[in-house]
Order: structure tokens, then sequence, then C-alpha cells
């Protein structure tokens, strides 16, 4: 049991990043951040003994996680059980910035998770997994759809983004 | 900004992220991981009652049927009855089989439209209520003979025996047109949205839309 819980913290830790991007695109409350996190970690851990080794372990990771973060999204926390279980600190950290000036990297940053917020939530999903440089096949796998459907999607989206960018550039504003 | 520069952000993001994201081992530690293997869902359990209860009602509507089999009128009515509370049965053994079949590990849009139609429930007995509109006088008689052990039609005029079928049946047709409507696919039409959030509630109404949606998307 032990080493199976050892196994998991070592899986969970070495795909980190993939359970808070997520988190950080579905759920814009901060407070709510932490339960998002959790719930998807248990979930991760009720479905670890199933796991299939036909798909790799961040499609089944990405799957988990979407899932979750879509129910919790839509506000379905009801269908689990009430967050008597839940940790009242979040099981990410993250070093503070020092630097006060906000970088041209920082800002553009900041416009495109914006851009990916106000995306609907399968929308987002998709985004998301382009931009983590998902091949098209691993996207439909991953979401259920085909991959001409995923090339036309992504194609759509992006004109989407870089229209949003153009006009924001021509406002010369730095608020979306 | 093209995709290329768009992606460029994000492996800025990921490095950034790889100098400064780490796993809080304390906290992640304390989440209780085994209490989650013990939880049950909550929307099932309703369902199984729904089923229990349905199934207890359809084996009574069989021995009513059975003993009054003599009786032509409490035959018919019990069986039209019995058929409604086998629909509805169907439709909790159903309910039950797709959240059986919910596993998050699954591709998203499959199971997104799983949990969709779970929570569309209500709007199947919304549509058996208006169904059983030209057949309501079934359920009064079956409800007062055997609660009461009074038989109703034997006591109705003729008359009214007639004209109750008569303008009863040509409710069916507008009726059956009118539950075609409900659905998903027409949320575009307002009298449809308006109704189905009356008799259903907004939740039912957000998943129709999020089914919607989904439909979208696969195509």
């Amino acid at each position: 049991m032990v080493n199976k819980k050892e196994q998991f913290i070592k899986t969970i830790d070495e795909h980190k990043k993939i359970i808070y991007k997520i988190v950080n695109s579905y759920c814009p409350n901060r407070d709510n951040r932490k339960d998002l996190e959790q719930e998807i970690i248990i979930q991760l851990w009720n479905a670890f003994d199933k796991y299939d080794d036909t798909y790799k372990y961040s499609t089944w990771m990405y799957r988990i996680a979407l899932n979750v973060a879509i129910s919790f999204y839509r506000k379905e926390k009801k269908w689990f059980s009430k967050s008597d279980f839940y940790n009242e600190e979040s099981i990410f950290k993250v070093e503070e910035d020092t630097s006060e000036v906000e970088t041209e990297l920082d800002y553009h940053l900041k416009l495109l998770q914006e851009f990916i917020h106000n995306l609907n939530e399968l929308n987002k999903a998709l985004m998301l997994l382009y931009l983590e440089e998902k091949s098209y096949e691993e996207i439909a796998e991953i979401l259920g759809i085909t991959k001409t459907n995923v090339a036309t999607k992504i194609s759509r989206i992006k004109l989407k983004l870089k229209n949003e960018f153009k006009k924001i550039r021509k406002n010369g504003s730095r608020r979306v | 900004m093209e995709a290329g520069e768009f992606k460029k952000i994000l492996a800025a993001y990921d490095t950034k992220l790889d100098e400064k994201l780490s796993l809080n081992v304390a906290s992640f530690k304390s989440i209780n991981l085994d209490k989650s293997e013990k939880r049950t869902l909550s929307i099932l359990k309703y369902r199984i009652t729904e089923i229990v209860v349905f199934s207890l009602l359809a084996l009574f509507m069989g021995n009513y049927i059975a003993s009054n089999w003599n009786q032509s009128h409490l035959a018919i009515s019990g069986i039209i009855v019995g058929i409604f509370t086998l629909i509805a049965l169907a439709g909790s053994i159903g309910q039950v089989t797709l959240l059986k079949q919910i596993d998050f590990a699954k591709p998203i849009v499959d199971i997104r439209n799983k949990i969709e139609l779970v929570n569309t429930h209500g709007l199947l007995f919304v549509k058996l209520m208006f169904l059983s509109t030209p057949i309501w006088w079934s359920f009064i008689v079956v409800g007062s003979d055997s609660l009461f052990n009074i038989d109703l039609y034997a006591n109705m005029d003729a008359d009214f025996v007639l004209k109750y079928l008569m303008v009863n049946s040509l409710l069916i047709i507008p009726l059956v047109w009118f539950l075609n409507k409900l659905t998903y696919k027409n949320l575009h039409i307002k009298w449809v949205r308006k109704t189905i959030r009356l008799f259903t509630g907004s939740k039912t109404m957000k998943a129709l839309e999020f089914l919607n949606d989904i439909e979208k998307f696969e195509n």
C-alpha cells in the first residue's frame, strides 16, 4: 500500500504541471482551486489501479483531470462527496515572483490565459492540449473526436485568438 | 501573433513552472485518499431508489391487471398505468446503466454526454406527465379502485365516456408533436426553452444546453 502511494506521489510529481495548468484554466476563483486540485488527485487515485497502459500516462491523466475540471466548472460538485476531506492548503507550491516589473512575456501569458478562460469547456480543453503541443491524434484520443475535427477546430480557435490579439494591439490597451 | 508565438509563450511559461512549481508533499499526504474509495454517488442511490419504487409499482399493476382481467375497464386502465410505470422504470434503469459507465479515464466527449444525459432525467418525467394527459382518467380509475375500492366507471354516464374518448384522442397528435419538440435540438425555439425551464428547472436546462454544445463540438 505504501509503495502504491509512493508510486502515485511520484507520478503526480512528474506530471504536476498538467494538473496545475488545468486547475488554473478551469477555476477562475483562486479560493476554489485547492478543492479542484484535490478532487483531481482523488479521482486519479481512484483510477490508479485501473490505469490502461495502452495509453500514455499523460493521456490518462489529461482525461481524468479535464473530466473532473469540467464537472467542477459546471458546479457538479455534489456528484462527489462533501468536501470534508479537503485540505486548507494547496498541494502545489509556486515560488513567488520577486520581480515587480511585468515582462512582455508575463503580459502575453496573461492575455493568453484570459483568452483560454473565456472559451467554453470543451474548446478550453482542446486549446490547452494544442498549446501543450499534443499531436492531433493524441488530442483526438483524449477528447473522443476525430483527428479531422481536431484540426478544423484548432484552426478556428487559432484564428479567433489571432484576431483577439490583433484587436488588443490595435487598441494599444494592456487590458482585455 | 501566430500559433508559433503562442507556443513560445507557453514554452516560456513551462520553463518558469519547471523552476518554480513544486509538490507540497506534506499537504498531499494529508489528503484522505482512502476515504474517497468508500464514497458512493448520491445520484446513483436516488436512481436505485427509483428503480425499487417503480418495480414495486409495476408488480402491483401486474397483480391489479390479473385480478381485474374480467372487468375490461379496470384491466385497460391498469394496462395504461402499467405501461407508464414500465417506461419510467426503463428510464431509471437506463440512468443507472449510464452512471455505471461513467469513467473519467474515458474520452471526454463520451463521458460528458453520459453525465449530461443523467442530468436531463427530469425531462423524461415531464414528458411522461404530458403524455398521460389524454388518459389521465385511467390513473383516477385505478387510484380510486385500489385505494378506496370505488369503481368510478360503473357510476359514469355512457355519454361522458364517449365524449372523453373523443376529446382526448384528438389530443394525441398535437401532444406527440409537442413532446417531439421538447429536446435539446430545439432550444433555439423560445417556447421550447421556456417550457423546459418552467417544468424542469435550470439544472436540466443547463444540461440540455451542454448536450447541444457537445453535439456542435462533435460535428
